[in-house]
């Protein structure tokens, strides 16, 4: 889900991060404690279209976010479904989509330096027990950096495997994903040094 | 120019099992600088000790008048440097925040990083790419952005370290222009590409981590070739 700052100019893009990320945590606490009311549930679908709708990335954007989460909505209605009424079940999976799609709203809408520098912020009185802010912050953004990079890692061994005719096998692929993996983290430590981060 | 100057005096760097550089002595002052030689001749070793990624393990290293192993950190306000695979030196997600990365730690207002930044990227021609995830850019984009970020940080001298290397026949261009004619600073560019090597003003050819050979570049390239050509 690393969908990044699509440039804008609505409200969301103009709000601070920081109390953009208090609103969306209050928003998913609410949207989390709902009772299974379908018409509240409605709402609350409506609502986060018309966020979408204000923030200028338009519904289809949210379809596409929902369209990636499509595995874990399943699991989740998958393990409940036989257990629980199913109204209770479809409530669930509109609660999980519904808190995903604010979070990934954040993302689209906030600059991630903002973002990172609200999180730093947020994270300094935290000092006093040796929490060190800035290096969780820049923790942060390697992390965001670096997926994309481990999944084109994977998609390149999974292009040897198809290239030498073996049959693609995610367990085939750990171990060496994991030592490009960490070839990776050494190349970074390395580029962090050479940038002064140290 | 004395304040643009590279000393090795003697200078060994041994690891656990073998020895990468062996009792380099050199005096460099010209304005590009080219490393040749085999792979593992110790070229890429002989860069890393320029901003102190790696320590000499004997003999003294002077850059601009600093020595790395005892001020590293002044060392690398002073040395740039711009690794091969541009994956592995981009660390912020999106352009823009990469370049201003370089500027964290320079106390600067919010404001004039933002300017800075502008400027640079309008330099490198990347303005239209500054929200973009770095990811999304191609491979001479992420170089270009590798090399942005670096000049942007305005050090003395400038360590390349194949920047060529993943690169196609027309981005491979762009950037050498950029370092050999464009960027004013002193440059040591560690290079397979001897067109590229023979543009600079003075080659240094490592073979098995000894300086094997230093002085004009057509002459040293010549003997290299033709080394490299007997079997």
């Amino acid at each position: 889900m690393i969908s990044l700052y699509r440039p804008g100019d609505s409200l969301l893009h103009r709000m601070p991060a920081g109390p953009k990320l208090v609103v969306v945590a209050g928003l998913a606490t609410a949207i989390s404690l709902l009772p299974a009311n379908p018409l509240l549930l409605a709402a609350v679908l409506v609502a986060v279209a018309g966020c979408y709708l204000q923030a200028g990335t338009g519904i289809a954007e949210a379809g596409r976010q929902l369209w990636r989460l499509r595995w874990v909505l399943l699991v989740v209605s998958l393990s409940q479904v036989f257990f629980l009424p199913v109204l209770t079940v479809a409530a669930n999976v509109i609660r999980v989509g519904a808190v995903v799609l604010l979070a990934n709203l954040i993302t689209l809408t906030t600059r991630t330096d903002r973002l990172i520098d609200a999180l730093e912020r947020a994270l300094r009185p935290l000092r006093r027990v040796g929490v060190n802010s800035d290096r969780v912050a820049l923790m942060l953004s390697m992390t965001i950096t670096t997926i994309p990079v481990i999944a084109g890692f994977a998609a390149r061994i999974r292009e040897a495997q198809r290239a030498r005719g073996v049959t693609v096998s995610p367990f085939a692929a750990v171990v060496p994903l994991l030592v490009m993996a960490l070839k990776h983290a050494d190349d970074l430590a390395d580029a962090l040094v050479a940038r002064g981060a140290d | 120019m004395t304040d643009r100057v590279i000393g090795f005096e003697h200078v060994s760097v041994h690891f656990a099992r073998h020895t990468a550089l062996r009792d380099v002595s050199v005096r460099l002052d010209q304005r590009r600088i080219a490393v040749i030689g085999s792979n593992g001749s110790g070229k890429s070793t002989f860069a890393r000790t320029l901003n102190g990624l790696i320590v000499a393990s004997e003999g003294g290293i002077r850059v601009h008048g600093i020595d790395p192993a005892r001020e590293p950190k002044q060392v690398r306000q002073r040395v740039g440097f711009i690794f091969s695979n541009p994956d592995t030196q981009i660390i912020m997600p999106t352009v823009a925040e990469d370049v201003a990365f370089s500027l964290r730690r320079r106390g600067l207002p919010r404001q004039e990083i933002r300017d800075r930044v502008a400027a640079a990227l309008d330099d490198f021609g990347l303005t239209a790419e500054a929200d973009s995830p770095v990811h999304e850019l191609s491979s001479g984009q992420k170089q270009l952005l590798a090399l942005c970020a670096v000049l942007i940080g305005e050090p003395g001298l400038v360590v390349a370290d194949e920047p060529t290397a993943y690169l196609d026949a027309a981005n491979s261009r762009r950037i050498a222009g950029f370092l050999l004619d464009r960027m004013p600073q002193q440059l040591v560019l560690v290079t397979h590409d001897l067109r590229l090597a023979a543009r600079c003003d003075v080659a240094l050819r490592f073979e098995g981590g000894r300086l094997a050979d230093h002085g004009e570049p057509g002459p040293v390239i010549a003997r290299y070739e033709k080394d490299q050509d007997q079997p």
